[in-house]
């Protein structure tokens, strides 16, 4: 038997201590960065109900809208493009899609078109890629980068005409797709709705009491007691409702809250999923942080955002994959004092986080 | 990687344990089974099965989860030879069969195989009876050893839906048997993947060429229909120029 029995695929922790007033702040990157999120929760320690203008932030989120069998060329329609990739954001994601088993699409807001596509379809393809950075032994993957803005891609153009070739006749590669735009809205998506089956959705909000929750103590901005790993965990079990009581007569969990401990009375946890964009995370922050400047019990608030698992690209345009896992997500632990603590996490098969 | 496979489920007459093993393997998230019928080449006089199309086991087949498309279903025919024989793999009552596969029974045989194909482990019977968890253990680990990892399938072998499991947990138990976590996932998709081409080009020339018969409607037509030419996706011969 191998040694090697005790190891768990590589993944990767990132975690930086800033100031939201500090003048070499990254947050604001970091958060546009991950363009696809999933789902974002925020714990509330004592606190039983959101306030008004948190609340209302959760419910002013952007809607979404779902098209079925989606052709994959009608994302390089030549209306589409004008009205809606080259004016503002466009956000695009493959839905029920396997990025290891499956062709998984992605349009990033800048306009870049990424397809990860299995061999067979690559090559029927016809169009440059480049094979995937996590392939094993054989390259069973590869992926097709295009930058809609770019000259080489207006409509008419060589390296158009050849994708909208491939995509039409060679290929003709469908999927379920999920779309969302900033600032518009649906307005200058409706052309491209309207021709397909599609449907607008709300990000849908759960709203969870906890009682006597155990917390990590001395969570100020200078001194966090645990060490980064026990803290995520610890926010995980919580986020998922798992019991970190450890009680001897249960198997079902063994994680603990790390030491030093103290006791919550009541915690409000919210969730919020769909297709997130980055522009309402940012207002979330922001209105956590005017949250923060009221006195409270505990003097903190922590944010954790989710990317997609199945995502062909997670921060910026960066390659991502799925191991054993499709991970790629961040917390931001926010204190009174406009202080934080980010912490970005990945997968054994994804780049390093910014 | 490639979708996930379970290429050997065990077939049995009773339809609905059957319907039940391919529901649970696309809940599971296997996109394409390969249902398994045995034939013994020493028994005199047994005659190969013919195999149930599949359009008669299951009307419609289930989706995978979390994908659109319905799983697909192969039929696999597993050859049980205890000795030496001929066995002709292009013979016309092989050809209903996607996948063939033959289990030796003698180590001598054994080693005849080794310069083939795909070994494949199974792991239902690890999950029936606490001995044979040891042997299969042992010996994929040996198995493991000697083809370093490669050309290596698992399966599962199950007669009943609960004897199946997830690929990503069949992965991990490929991390028992010795195998790296590329490997391991490898086993259940992409090593998956080229068995089932390779059982393709069984009914081609050479992997290349495929002919299909057109059916001509008027039964008094003089000259043979001609046959289908349709090459693989992928490649077409360089044209040489001078």
């Amino acid at each position: 038997m191998r040694a090697e029995l005790d190891q768990t695929p590589r993944s990767l922790l990132v975690s930086e201590r800033s100031s939201f007033r500090d003048q070499k702040t990254r947050i604001r990157a970091q958060v546009e960065q991950l363009h696809f999120n999933y789902k974002v929760s925020v714990l509330l320690p004592e606190c039983c109900s959101a306030p008004p203008h948190l609340d209302s932030i959760f419910n002013t989120f952007n809607s979404f809208y779902l098209i079925r069998n989606l052709p994959v060329y009608e994302l390089l329609d030549k209306n589409f493009l004008e009205t809606a990739v080259y004016q503002g954001s466009v956000y695009g994601v493959s839905y029920r899609t396997r990025i290891d088993e499956d062709n998984c699409v992605a349009l990033t807001p800048k306009g870049h078109l990424t397809l990860s596509l299995d061999k067979d379809s690559f090559e029927i393809l016809g169009v440059e890629g480049k094979p995937s950075r996590f392939n094993h032994r054989t390259k069973c993957r590869f992926v097709v980068s295009v930058d809609l803005t770019d000259s080489s891609m207006a409509p008419g153009g060589r390296g158009y005409q050849r994708l909208l070739t491939g995509l039409r006749s060679r290929l003709q590669l469908k999927t379920d797709f999920l779309l969302s735009h900033y600032p518009g809205g649906g307005a200058s998506l409706q052309a491209l709705l309207s021709r397909y089956d599609w449907s607008e959705h709300r990000p849908q909000i759960s709203r969870h009491t906890l009682t006597d929750l155990s917390c990590p103590a001395l969570l100020t901005s200078d001194l966090q007691s645990c060490d980064p790993h026990s803290f995520m965990e610890w926010v995980g079990a919580v986020d998922a409702n798992v019991s970190c009581e450890n009680s001897s007569s249960s198997f079902l969990s063994s994680l603990v809250c790390p030491e030093p401990r103290t006791t919550v009375s009541r915690a409000l946890s919210v969730s919020v999923c769909g297709l997130l964009l980055p522009h309402d995370v940012h207002r979330l922050i922001q209105e956590i942080r005017c949250y923060l400047e009221q006195p409270h019990l505990e003097s903190w608030v922590c944010l954790t955002v989710h990317g997609y698992a199945d995502s062909p690209v997670s921060w910026g345009d960066n390659e991502h994959s799925v191991l054993k896992g499709g991970e790629n997500f961040y917390s931001l632990l926010m204190f009174q004092d406009d202080t934080y603590h980010l912490h970005l996490a990945t997968g054994a098969h994804d780049t390093c986080p910014p | 990687m490639s979708v996930f496979m379970d290429l050997n489920l065990s077939y049995t007459n009773d339809k609905s344990r059957m319907q039940s093993l391919i529901e649970t393997a696309a809940h599971l998230g296997y996109s394409t089974v390969a249902i398994n019928y045995t034939y013994e080449l020493t028994i005199k006089k047994s005659k190969v099965p013919v195999p149930t199309p599949i359009k008669d086991l299951m009307e419609k087949l289930p989706i995978v989860q979390g994908r659109c498309r319905p799983i697909r279903v192969l039929n696999r025919l597993t050859v049980v030879m205890s000795e030496q024989c001929h066995f002709k793999k292009t013979g016309r009552e092989f050809s209903a069969y996607d996948l063939l596969a033959v289990q030796p029974a003698t180590e001598k045989l054994f080693h005849a195989v080794e310069r083939g194909i795909m070994f494949e482990v199974s792991y239902s019977a690890a999950i029936r009876d606490s001995t044979m968890r040891r042997y299969t253990i042992a010996n994929a680990v040996s198995l493991v050893e000697t083809c370093k990892g490669k050309n290596l399938i698992l399966s599962s072998a199950a007669e009943k839906p609960l004897e199946l499991r997830g690929p990503y947990d069949i992965s991990n138990l490929g991390l028992l048997f010795g195998l790296s976590d590329g490997d391991a996932k490898e086993a259940v998709s992409s090593a998956c993947r080229s068995v089932v081409l390779h059982g393709e080009t069984r009914k081609t020339a050479g992997g290349i060429v495929h002919t299909m018969k057109c059916c001509s409607e008027t039964p008094d037509q003089q000259e043979a229909p001609p046959a289908d030419c349709e090459a693989p996706a992928a490649k077409r011969a360089k044209q040489l120029t001078e």
